[in-house]
């Protein structure tokens, strides 16, 4: 199986400059991840708000421009390619954002909006327009009637199966889901999840899904990162693999059952992600982690796959 | 006058129900809507209006009170003051529409630049806008007057520039605001150029307040003009306009005030009514917040 997105150490880094009354500061949002992603395979990434998955998603996109790292599209290297050569590849990986409420134009009507992939790729022809929109609203399980409303006269759940359907009308081959059910309610949540299974299988679309739900992505993907401060501490091969992270296991003990027998006690993780500027030497977990001991505070592990899976820990469970 | 404005409202949205008809539905709105309509075909129509020739004299007949057949009296030559005032209409109403329209189309494409592509172009832009913002609009165009000598085109110019602050500065906080919308991250990844997202998505959204600002400007543009015609800067004689007649009748205010109040009344009258068809369309359109922002 041939990889179809490869990261590479990828890391952005954000400045603030000083002032008369500042100092200069820097962080990492996102601090040099690697993985690959096979064609027709889904990856999940998940962390807490704040951990740096919507900005690998917009890195890999280059919607942000990373600060180091290498990314092959397809064998291709995207941080190589000229503006116009990047416009013209935006066409095969494409994205559905969080918030379907402002990611449609208010002054556009549905036919114009998922007319517009089209129009900004010059592949727009008068007579089929009208074609491809039914098509696309039908894909997505809309009517087409709906064709003519204005974003403001549907539901949040049908705007961002028209977020998806505009994200797949220029037939990409990766499509970057990030957090797309977040602001949706549970039932909807089930529909739009359903419907991207379905898609993955009709089109053998190649996802990367962002999720701070950990039991959603346990669901839906076959591999999950887990990010912590910009990092990825723990690469899960499979959904059901042994965790091996201590935070890894913390969020996996987070998730409520809806089982009422099955209800357990659960430890909340004490303390708060600490400041993403001037971090310490170490494991930026340490000193929320139950196991962490000297080393933690000293030396910032790497992921090394001793313990059978990749994890970035000193004292692995 | 309810029929009339209506029709009107409904020729101008095309039989639809949208914020320019929704601001004549109030009687605020119908009022104020009726009088401008009723302005400016008067201003159109002024020859076949007009009693009399707006630049005939009278020498004989000179400050004759209101009456027949001078309605609302003559002025010291002896010409007909409703003539002058019906004529004043035009001078007043395209100096400052015309001067609006330059405004906002230089303001606007200076305000999209600026908020679009930031940096060191957006901080230039701004300084000097922001300089010419912290004074007040009548030394701006009285500087500019001085400086290209008076007439209507110098006039139509000062106005320009003495409301463009205003146009630039709204505009970039729309485009500013704008552009952290998702719709505009998503066509970026559609792989869209910047004059897509420029005309296509940040204009369109940006241009309902700057259309009411520019509506309401033209008000104080009318006032503007009045007050650079009333200094001698702005319409040279004969050419009849509100501040030149109301300047005119200073000499002679307690022998003839009808030369001073017909003008002033018009103008006054009509800047509430452009303030108040203003008032309503923001509240048709519902976008205070986004005036207020700028």
């Amino acid at each position: 199986m041939t990889n179809l997105l490869e990261v590479r150490n990828l890391s952005k880094q954000f400045k603030s400059s000083g002032g008369p009354f500042r100092k200069p500061r820097a962080m990492y949002a996102v601090n040099d991840v690697s993985f690959d992603l096979a064609k027709g395979r889904v990856i999940g990434v998940v962390g807490e708000s704040g951990c740096g998955k919507s900005t690998l998603a917009r890195l890999i996109l280059r919607l942000i421009e990373p600060s180091t790292g290498s990314l092959r599209f397809d064998g291709d290297d995207l941080r190589a390619k000229s503006p116009a050569a990047m416009r013209r590849l935006r066409a095969d990986m494409q994205m559905v954002f969080q918030d379907p409420y402002s990611a449609i134009d208010p002054r556009y009507t549905i036919t114009r909006a998922l007319i517009e992939p089209f129009v900004v790729q010059g592949r727009y022809t008068i007579g089929t327009a009208d074609q491809e929109v039914s098509e696309l609203l039908t894909l997505v399980g809309l009517s087409p009637g709906l064709a003519s409303s204005f974003p403001h006269q549907i539901s949040g759940g049908q705007k961002q199966r028209v977020g998806i359907a505009r994200a797949l009308a220029l037939r990409p081959r990766l499509l970057v889901l990030d957090e797309p059910t977040a602001s949706l309610d549970v039932s909807v949540q089930a529909q739009i999840i359903s419907l991207l299974e379905k898609l993955r299988d009709d089109l053998g679309l190649t996802y990367l899904f962002i999720s701070h739900d950990l039991s959603l992505v346990r669901y839906f993907c076959d591999e999950i990162l887990v990010m912590y401060l910009g990092r990825v501490v723990e690469v899960l091969p499979e959904t059901d693999a042994t965790v091996r992270h201590p935070y890894t296991a913390t969020l996996m003990d987070s998730t409520f059952a809806p089982d009422p027998r099955q209800r357990r006690i659960i430890a909340p993780l004490e303390g708060e992600v600490p400041s993403p500027f001037d971090q310490p030497p170490g494991c930026a977990f340490a000193d929320r982690c139950p196991r962490a001991t000297a080393i933690c505070r000293s030396e910032t592990p790497v992921l090394s796959t001793a313990f059978g899976h990749a994890v970035a820990c000193h004292n692995p469970l | 006058m309810t029929s009339i404005t209506d029709t009107i409202a409904r020729a101008l949205s095309g039989f639809r129900s949208t914020p320019m008809s929704r601001a004549f539905g109030s009687w605020l709105g119908k009022i104020a809507g009726g009088f401008l309509a009723l302005l400016v075909l008067t201003a159109i129509f002024a020859p076949w209006i007009t009693p009399f020739d707006y630049a005939a004299q009278d020498l004989t007949n000179g400050n004759a009170p209101p009456g027949w057949p001078h309605l609302l009296g003559t002025d010291q030559f002896g010409r007909d003051v409703l003539s002058r005032v019906i004529y004043g209409a035009r001078t007043s109403l395209s100096v400052s529409a015309t001067a609006i329209a330059i405004s906002i189309t230089v303001g606007m494409t200076l305000g999209a630049a600026a908020g679009y592509f930031g940096g060191f172009f957006e901080r230039a832009v701004m300084t000097v806008v922001d300089l010419t913002w912290s004074f007040p609009d009548i030394l701006i165009a009285l500087i500019f007057v001085a400086i290209i000598g008076p007439g209507l085109t110098s006039t139509t110019f000062a106005i320009a520039i003495a409301y463009l602050a205003q146009f630039t500065r709204l505009t970039r906080a729309q485009i500013v605001r704008l552009k952290q919308e998702t719709f505009i991250e998503v066509t970026i990844n559609l792989g869209a150029k910047p004059h897509h997202i420029l005309l296509k998505h940040l204009l369109p959204n940006a241009i309902a307040p700057v259309i009411v600002v520019g509506m309401l400007a033209i008000g104080d543009g009318i006032v503007l003009e009045a007050t650079l015609g009333f200094f001698g800067l702005g319409a040279q004689p004969p050419t009849p306009s509100w501040g030149a007649m109301m300047a005119s009748g200073t000499a002679k205010l307690f022998l003839s005030p009808w030369v001073i109040i017909s003008p002033g009344v018009v103008v006054a009258v009509t800047v509430i009514a452009v303030n108040l068809f203003g008032d309503e369309l923001i509240r048709a359109l519902d976008i205070r917040d986004r005036i207020r922002d700028s």
